[in-house]
């Protein structure tokens, strides 16, 4: 869950890219760090093997002053996505506050998605997380590839479901900015009623949106 | 030993942050590339490195810049601006490096216990289950012998109630085919008795005729020993026809082919009106004393329980080689009547005991029992629901117990 250090002046939020291997979680943590320009941006840190594979996981800092004067952090995450490194992705999900799932949109990797999203599920348990309450995203990548399944399909079978579902592809960036700002939304509620952004901070959902991606307050419409 | 993993997340100071790097080399190495004395602060000021250099009055001050937030200062006498920011970003670097590292040995620790914990977990769970085969293993023999004592006595029972089925199949079948002629016998021998007596009363009128040549046939035929012997022949007949009937009569009890009605009654007016019964042999032989507890009405075949109670007090009384005592008692126990029929008689030897329920088995000579008192009092006490045992002490008395359970069904 958020943190609130012993000053009581600086929240920080972890968010973290949940998903099968290879289905594009490092990419999305790349292009946000291209694309968002907020008040403060961090460098990448990637913790990765040889042949480009996240060994522990990647982290992106961001970062925003309220108008009250209190620093929000967000501590963007991957996790590992290759089964064995299960270990990993539940140290890196524990107190997370909201999650992007990352699926592969090819047809070949239907099962890949489903063991992963099952993964995600037990694994919030495990750690301790509230499975229903806890914030998701779901976000098809890989939209450019060929054989992938129909965006229709998807919302079909994704129907039932509560999650904000997003299509993108992350090598050219399509839906990535979507993705994250479904997940701030999402987030947003939850904060605001533990630690009154809106009313003590004057921070609401807009606010707080503008100000992690970027864009000048008031100047967005 | 345990190794305390801080969490790969935790906030980070200066000072841990350049922890990989010698401050000697490094406070020698930005003095030579800035020119000027230089040195790292926190941001708090608690700690510094390279503190043996004063710096002067107007010296520079830039942050340094990690996760967002300022974690120190490097503090410089140099004026070359584009410098010092070079080396304050090249120590930014360090720190991000040094940052890298420290995550990654974290969140390796945190996996490796991770890890082991579950190898634990998985070890605990394959000791407990190797624990359970080599239980199961070292019982597998005796479990063995014990299931094949249940099914060796499962099976001797299911033996026994056949063997008992087909018995009274037979029995019924004989008593039925018996129960005509040794009627008709019976009724012809009384008649043949009167019969006799009609003869026996022409005897007188015959020998005092005068007639010499009937007088001399019947010397000659001996009819006067012959009228003598032959009420007692008939009599003898008709007391051995009163035997077959009874035994068929017994063996009627025994396939149960009367079916009786059930009735509601107090179990202890039974009880006395079969001491009634038996009264005639009992007085002779045993002083008889009633310990009779109250009792809920039972609904039960009165007939067949009266003739069990019968059987076990007759059964007492012929065991007393001296006068002695016979005991009943009726009482409730654990929601089950228990009657008790206790006798000081001679007992029972060990080795007869298993078999006295057993059909057609007797001590008693022949034709003085059938063996199947016990047998047909079992089987009555059976279809009640309820159990009889027996146990005796030779020489010192025996005692028979009936268990009756009180809500076999609803009245």
């Amino acid at each position: 869950m958020a943190e609130l250090d012993e000053t009581g002046s600086k929240l920080t939020l972890k968010l973290v890219y949940y998903g099968p291997a290879m289905s594009g979680k490092t990419t999305n943590l790349m292009r946000l760090h291209d694309i968002l320009a907020p008040d403060l941006k961090g460098e990448i840190m990637t913790l990765e093997t040889q042949n480009d594979r996240t060994l522990f996981f990647d982290l992106l800092p961001l970062g925003f002053r309220t108008p009250s004067g209190w620093l929000v952090k967000f501590k963007l995450y991957t996790v590992p996505g290759q089964v064995v490194h299960d270990a990993t992705r539940k140290a890196v999900l524990s107190r997370a506050d909201g999650v992007v799932f990352v699926a592969d949109s090819q047809r070949s990797q239907g099962i890949n998605n489903s063991e992963s999203f099952q993964n995600l599920e037990d694994n919030a348990r495990r750690v301790g997380l509230d499975f229903g309450a806890l914030p998701i995203v779901v976000q098809f990548n890989k939209r450019d590839l060929p054989d992938v399944l129909s965006e229709d399909e998807i919302r079909e079978r994704w129907a039932a479901a509560p999650w904000p579902l997003v299509m993108a592809s992350a090598l050219t960036g399509t839906g990535v900015r979507e993705t994250f700002v479904k997940l701030l939304e999402a987030v947003y509620p939850a904060l605001d009623r533990n630690f009154s952004l809106s009313e003590k901070h004057g921070t609401d959902a807009k606010a707080f949106i503008n100000a992690v991606t970027g864009d000048r307050i008031g100047n967005s419409g | 030993m345990e190794i305390l993993a801080r969490g790969y997340d935790s906030t980070l100071s200066l000072r841990e942050l350049l922890s990989g790097i010698s401050p000697d080399k490094l406070s020698a190495a930005l003095a030579i590339l800035l020119d000027a004395p230089a040195r790292v602060v926190s941001a708090d000021g608690a700690w510094v490195m390279n503190d043996t250099h004063p710096l002067p009055e107007n010296a520079c001050r830039l942050p340094l810049v990690h996760d967002l937030e300022t974690a120190g200062y490097l503090e410089t006498a140099a004026a070359d601006e584009a410098q010092v920011r070079a080396a304050a970003n090249l120590l930014e670097l360090f720190m991000q490096s040094g940052a890298r590292y420290f995550m990654a040995s974290e969140m390796h620790i945190e996996v490796v216990k991770a890890d082991y914990e579950e190898l634990q977990r998985r070890h605990a769970a394959l000791m407990a289950s190797e624990a359970r085969y080599k239980a199961l293993a070292e019982n597998l023999e005796e479990r063995v012998k014990e299931q094949v004592n249940t099914i060796e006595s499962a099976h001797r029972k299911l033996y026994q109630a056949e063997k008992l089925a087909s018995i009274g199949q037979l029995a019924a079948g004989v008593a039925h085919e018996i129960n005509n002629p040794i009627g008709f016998i019976r009724s012809n021998l009384g008649t043949a008795q009167s019969y006799v007596q009609k003869f026996r009363s022409m005897a007188g009128q015959i020998k005092s005729s005068g007639n010499a040549a009937l007088a001399g046939a019947w010397q000659a035929a001996d009819l006067d020993f012959v009228l003598e012997d032959f009420p007692s022949l008939l009599q003898e007949s008709v007391e051995g026809a009163d035997r077959v009937a009874r035994i068929v009569s017994d063996l009627k009890g025994f396939s149960n082919v009367d079916q009786a009605e059930e009735e509601v009654v107090d179990l202890n007016d039974c009880i006395r009106s079969a001491c009634n019964v038996a009264a005639n042999q009992i007085n002779s032989r045993a002083e008889l004393k009633l310990m009779l507890g109250e009792l809920p009405p039972l609904r039960c075949k009165v007939g067949h329980l009266s003739q069990v109670f019968l059987n076990l007090l007759l059964n007492a009384a012929q065991a007393m080689e001296k006068r002695g005592e016979i005991r009943i008692q009726s009482s409730i126990e654990n929601d089950q009547i228990v009657i008790r029929f206790s006798d000081t008689g001679c007992g029972i030897p060990a080795e007869v005991l298993p078999r006295i329920f057993d059909p057609f088995f007797t001590t008693r000579d022949v034709g003085s029992g059938t063996g199947l008192g016990l047998t047909v009092s079992r089987d009555i006490i059976t279809d009640h629901g309820g159990s009889i045992e027996a146990s005796s002490e030779p020489n010192t008395g025996t005692t028979f117990i009936i268990h009756l359970p009180i809500n076999r069904r609803s009245p």
